[in-house]
Formats: C-alpha cells, sequence, structure tokens
C-alpha cells in the first residue's frame, strides 16, 4: 500500500501536473497565437475594447449573473469557490509543497476548508440533480457533462475522510490512495474536457469577437480557393 | 427558376440537388476557416461549450416551441460537431479509431432548417458563461451552406439583383423610378407641409451620401419625407448616387463573399460621388453591414453615419427646430438588434422620441437585452414562413407591445417595420401603428410657415395612401 500511495504521489503526481499544466499553456499559447493573428488579419482594428473587458469580467466573476436561474447559478458560484481555493489553499497541501519544493503561502483554516470541501460535494450533486431536472439542459448534456461533477467530488469526499478518520469506515490508506489517484486522473482530463476553460475563460469574450472581425478580402478569397469568383450568382 | 418547397422556405433547384453535398460542404467550411477569422473561435467554443442550458433561457423561440432543436446551443452543436470531428486532430484520429460521426445529406437538410429558425438576433451571446456567440455561428453556417446552393430564395433573388442586375438595387427600382418617386414626396412636402425640400440626386463633393433601404422608396414614404426634412432644417450638404440608392445588404445574413461586394459597391459610389460620408437610412442591418466598411474598404474608406445618430446630434445642437405640441399619442419603442445588441445605437432614438412625444413608454425587457421582432437575420423577407415568424418567432414581441399598451410602435429598421406590422395584424393588435422615428419626427418639426398637419396627424398621410 505505501509504495502504491509514494508511487500516487510521487512520480504520478508530478507527471499528470505537468500534462496539465502543459496541455494548458499550450492551449493558452495556441489561443493567444490565432488571436493575434486574427487581429492582424482583421480589416477593422477597432475592437471594443473596453466591453470586451467589461464582459470578461462581469463573468469571471459573476456575480450579477445570480439573478438568471439563481438556484443553479449560485450552485455553480460555491462549486467553483470550493474548487479553486481549498486544492490551493488546504494547510495539508501547503505542507506538502513546503517539504517537495520548500515553498509555502498562507493556508485556509481547517474548519473553513472543511466547510467548502462539503459544500463542494453538496454543489456538484446539486449540479448534475438540476442538470438532469431541466429539461432544456437534460437534452443538451453528454456524458461528461454529468461525469465531471461527480467526479470532481471524488477527491473532495476522499479528503473529508482523510481528515476526519471519525467518519472514514474504511482504514486511512486506501482512502488516501483514492484521493491522490482521482486528483492525479482529473489533472489528466483537465486539457482533454471543457475544464480548460480554467484557463481559456479569460480569452473567449476577445476571441469571440475577434471572429466578427473579418478580413479585408477574405470573401474574395473563399471565392478564389472554390474556385468561384466568376460563377453567376 | 424552379423553386420547390424541401425547407421550410423556398430556394433554386440547384440548392435541392443532393449530389455531392457533403463534401462540398466541408470543402466550402475548409476555404471559410483557411480565409476568414472564426477558426479561433469555433475552436474555443468547441472546447468549452459547457452544454449548461443558460442560452435556452434567453431565446423567444425556444420560450414559444420549446424544442430542443431550437436552444441555442443545441443548434451551435451541429456545426460544432462537423468541427470537431473534420478540423481537430482529436477529431480526426477519433475517427480514425472509432469511426462515428459522417456528415450526410440528412445532416445537412437538418442545418439548413435549424440556421434559419434563428435570426441570429444574438440575445442568447451575453447569457453564455464561456462566451459562445450563437448568432456568430449562425451567421456563419449560412455562409456554409450558401457555398452549396442552400439559400432562401428570397435572399438569393435580391443579392442577384442588386450585384447582377440592371436595376443594380434589391428591389428592382430603376432610376427613372427612384427620380419620379423623390418628385412626388417633393409635392408632398410641399402639399401638406407648405416646404420645398429637394432630393439632390448625384451632386459632387456632398458631404452625405444616402443610402436608405431601398424599399423605404416604395414602402416608408413618411420616413424618407422625414430624412430629407432633417436634412432639410439642418443645411446639410447631402445626395442620392444614381449609381447606387441602396442601403440594403442580405449578404449580412447569408455569405460573408455577398456582403464584401455590396459594400464595395457603396464605397465605390461614394468615391464616384466624392462624397465624404455614408449616411445610412433607417434599417438596422444596413447599418451594421455599413459598419463594415473600414473591415472591407480599408482604413481610408469613408466614415459612416447612420440617420439616427445624425438627427440626434442635430436635435441636441439646438438645429432641429421642434413645433411647441408633442406627439399626444402613447409611443413605444422597438430596438432593432442589428444596431442596438452591441450597444451602439440605443440611447439616441430614446432621446428624441423623449423630447417629442408626451408619453412615451419603453417595453420591457430592451435595449442591449431586447427581444427580436422576429423578423431578424433576413427571416422576414421569406414570405413563405410568415406563420413561423408572427407565431413562435414574434410571439414575445408581440406580448411586449401589448403590455405597452402603446398606439404607436416606432422602429427604424425597415425589416422591423414589416415584421412589426405583419405580426401586429396577425396578433390582433390592429390598433397599433408601427413607424419610422423620422416618420413621427416629421410631423414635429417646426418649417417656420403653416402647415396643414399638427403633431396629431395620424400617420396615414396622403403619402401613406400611395404606399405599395
Amino acid at each position: 500500500m505505501d509504495a502504491w500511495l509514494q508511487w500516487a504521489k510521487g512520480p504520478l503526481f508530478w507527471t499528470a501536473l505537468a500534462f496539465m499544466l502543459v496541455g494548458l499553456m499550450r492551449h493558452l499559447g495556441l489561443t493567444l497565437w490565432e488571436t493575434v493573428r486574427a487581429y492582424r488579419r482583421a480589416g477593422d482594428k477597432s475592437v471594443p475594447i473596453g466591453q470586451v473587458l467589461g464582459t470578461t469580467l462581469n463573468w469571471l466573476f459573476p456575480i450579477q449573473r445570480l439573478r438568471n436561474r439563481w438556484f443553479y447559478s449560485l450552485t455553480t458560484f460555491v462549486f467553483h469557490i470550493g474548487v479553486i481555493l481549498v486544492p490551493l489553499f488546504l494547510a495539508g497541501h501547503i505542507k506538502l509543497w513546503e517539504g517537495a519544493l520548500g515553498i509555502s503561502w498562507p493556508a485556509l483554516s481547517n474548519p473553513l476548508a472543511t466547510t467548502l470541501t462539503l459544500m463542494v460535494v453538496a454543489a456538484s450533486i446539486a449540479l448534475v440533480l438540476q442538470r438532469a431536472a431541466a429539461s432544456d439542459s437534460r437534452i443538451l448534456s453528454r456524458f461528461q457533462d454529468y461525469a465531471l461533477p461527480l467526479f470532481i467530488a471524488v477527491p473532495f469526499v476522499s479528503g473529508f475522510l482523510v481528515m476526519h478518520p471519525a467518519w472514514n469506515p474504511l482504514s486511512r490508506d486506501p482512502v488516501l490512495l483514492v484521493h491522490i489517484l482521482s486528483a492525479d486522473l482529473l489533472m489528466l482530463l483537465v486539457p482533454m474536457t471543457k475544464l480548460s476553460h480554467m484557463t481559456l475563460l479569460p480569452i473567449t469574450q476577445l476571441v469571440s469577437q475577434l471572429a466578427w472581425h473579418f478580413p479585408q478580402d477574405a470573401g474574395q478569397r473563399v471565392g478564389v480557393t472554390l474556385g468561384k469568383e466568376n460563377e453567376p450568382i | 427558376m424552379a423553386t420547390a418547397q424541401k425547407y421550410s422556405y423556398n430556394v433554386e433547384a440547384r440548392g435541392l440537388e443532393s449530389r455531392d453535398k457533403p463534401r462540398r460542404f466541408l470543402q466550402a467550411f475548409a476555404a471559410v476557416l483557411q480565409h476568414g477569422n472564426y477558426g479561433v473561435a469555433l475552436d474555443t467554443f468547441a472546447r468549452l461549450s459547457a452544454k449548461c442550458g443558460r442560452c435556452a433561457a434567453s431565446c423567444q423561440l425556444y420560450e414559444a416551441t420549446g424544442a430542443p432543436e431550437d436552444i441555442p446551443c443545441h443548434r451551435s452543436e451541429l456545426l460544432l460537431k462537423i468541427y470537431r470531428r473534420y478540423f481537430t486532430q482529436s477529431g480526426l484520429l477519433k475517427a480514425r479509431l472509432w469511426g462515428g460521426f459522417t456528415l450526410t445529406d440528412a445532416y445537412i437538410d437538418e442545418m439548413a432548417e435549424a440556421y434559419y429558425r434563428c435570426t441570429a438576433c444574438r440575445r442568447c451571446k451575453a447569457n453564455c458563461p464561456v462566451g459562445i456567440d450563437h448568432g456568430l455561428i449562425t451567421h456563419l453556417s449560412r455562409w456554409v451552406l450558401a457555398e452549396i446552393d442552400v439559400i432562401p430564395r428570397a435572399l438569393l433573388v435580391s443579392v442577384r439583383e442588386q450585384l447582377e442586375g440592371a436595376t443594380k438595387n434589391t428591389s428592382a427600382i430603376p432610376v427613372p423610378a427612384l427620380k419620379d418617386t423623390c418628385e412626388f414626396l417633393e409635392e408632398e412636402l410641399q402639399d401638406i407641409y407648405n416646404v420645398e425640400i429637394k432630393y439632390p440626386f448625384d451632386v459632387e463633393g456632398a458631404e452625405y451620401v444616402f443610402f436608405p433601404a431601398v424599399s423605404d422608396y416604395l414602402m416608408e414614404a413618411d420616413t424618407l419625407m422625414g430624412n430629407a426634412a432633417v436634412m432639410h432644417v439642418t443645411d446639410a450638404s447631402w445626395t442620392i448616387g444614381t449609381g447606387n440608392y441602396d442601403g440594403i445588404n442580405y449578404g449580412l445574413f447569408y455569405s460573408d463573399r455577398m456582403m464584401e461586394r455590396i459594400v464595395h459597391n457603396v464605397i465605390a459610389e461614394v468615391r464616384r460621388l466624392k462624397g465624404r460620408k455614408i449616411l445610412i437610412g433607417e434599417c438596422g442591418h444596413a447599418t451594421r453591414s455599413a459598419w463594415y466598411v473600414p473591415a472591407f474598404g480599408g482604413p481610408d474608406a469613408p466614415p459612416v453615419v447612420n440617420c439616427l445618430e445624425y438627427a440626434h446630434r442635430m436635435l441636441e445642437a439646438g438645429r432641429i427646430p421642434l413645433k411647441p405640441e408633442l406627439i399626444p399619442e402613447r409611443v413605444t419603442y422597438h430596438d432593432p438588434c442589428n444596431i442596438a445588441r452591441s450597444g451602439r445605437i440605443v440611447e439616441q432614438p430614446r432621446e428624441i422620441l423623449k423630447a417629442i412625444c408626451a408619453d412615451y413608454v419603453e417595453m420591457t425587457p430592451n435595449r442591449t437585452e431586447n427581444y427580436c421582432c422576429g423578423g431578424g437575420g433576413g427571416t422576414v423577407s421569406i414570405d413563405e414562413i410568415r406563420e413561423f415568424r408572427t407565431g413562435p418567432l414574434g410571439k414575445r414581441k408581440a406580448e411586449q407591445i401589448r403590455d405597452t399598451g402603446a398606439h404607436i410602435v416606432i422602429s427604424p429598421c425597415a425589416n422591423c417595420k414589416k415584421q412589426l406590422r405583419e405580426l401586429c395584424q396577425d396578433n390582433d393588435l390592429e390598433d397599433v401603428e408601427v413607424l419610422g422615428l423620422h416618420d413621427l419626427l416629421l410631423r414635429v418639426i417646426d418649417f417656420g410657415v403653416p402647415t396643414s398637419v399638427g403633431a396629431a396627424a395620424p400617420g396615414q398621410s396622403e403619402a401613406a395612401d400611395w404606399r405599395g
């Protein structure tokens, strides 16, 4: 068991982390590259940058958006806060970083982290239930749309059990292994799924706007490529 | 040319041939991705689409039909699926390993239907957490479909006449008829308002070259008289070019390739006349397409001014003298999506209306969050889908109008006006009058001479009887 744990928190963890970071950087790099290219090709370079920035911030911190479908929105809001804060600011996690790399940063208090953890678990279940309950989102949903929130809950449930042995019906080590393995797998999934929005979200509004900034002669070039430039309408 | 009813709208015969459509669609899609700026947006949308369903709550069509295929995200997925399968490495790899989705004729038919049920009003864009612009996807999909000849016939014949026809405009109005019409309008202005106003043709070096929706010359006499009156009282230097007098650009609704050519023709006419600015009449999509003048014409292209912006600026500067009496009827304002969604022309018309109306009320929601009239994206020109436009698509707008209790709905857009009139006819709102903003402004301009009508005059002037 110990060897498994060492492997999961050692080589596998570092591989998964590197895969996630490199994958996300690749997405971000390619998207930025293409965005700059789109801008350079745009015939009209007057991008309403203030408006784009406003919309971007509005969605990065979607407080105003709580009005629309408020319970669903509130659930996603709570879910995101916990998912971002707990893995990064749990005291136990920071201690591991300190041991491995000698760096540390301020931690959440354990009771607060526990509260956030339980909120993530509740929110992930609520997200899935609400997705299934509303006919529009049910129709749209793919397998991954149900699977991802539930899978994200796995490291939170197992983490809670590791931190609170009194609640844990199983022995500590297998649960800890599930915790680490599920987190590792999650990191591997991030660049390959919609979870990559964690880096791409700040740029989507700009990308969306630039698509309307047509290159000066795009239409004509398409006509030439398709051999239609002299074809009657 | 023969047309047949394969889709809810008519297309010409060559659009019905099923020979090789999927391959041709993919070829056209590839060309558009290669030369256009859509690629990075599609890539991001395809990756991040969260399928949350928030867009469903903002779509007036889905609200009315409840049909899954009318959810904006569901519709966009039709194109994103093709993009993922044929234009991403992982899609190509998955297809090689496991097969799966293949583009078929039936799938293309589904898209042809779906992308003309959406008016590309872009209301849902504001509700998408990851910024997916479903209107953009409708716009793009229609272009790719157009390259395999799936185009509503109504849009196609208009563009054909504009780019290749004898009259060079979508309503096929020859120059002599245009001049007759303007002479008639001059007489009307003389008879009703006791004022001599000229429609100047081919004046070289004018500051403004005027491009209304050309259909205004057939349908909207009061709007055009209002336009001329505003130019007259503000001593503007303006002209109508007989080489090109049509602001309509249906390329916006189905093909960037056509839109680009039409915009180039507008610029060419302004250059021929050595004019300085492009003045667009009361028309939403004409204005939005003219906003692409710098995109297609480069930095030296003439600036674009919408007549509402002009009238608003002049009114603020105190250069439009107004009669003391206000328009007494209750008036409301419908925001045309093409000028309001981006927030570019939202307050100007309101400020004009508040200055001239005694009882101005807003419909809710409004401004950038307005509902489409139900005839957006060129669908208003497709007469064979009227039942759909004034039914599920326009239902929400009809309710909004009814809730205001207004007698007059102002909408400075030729397409919105046609749709709203049909909408009122088909939804028991016969008492509601749909007018352009300049129609109303004309009634209250003080020409400094006694006139035969006051502000309270009904909209049906003699000129309006001549309509059609």
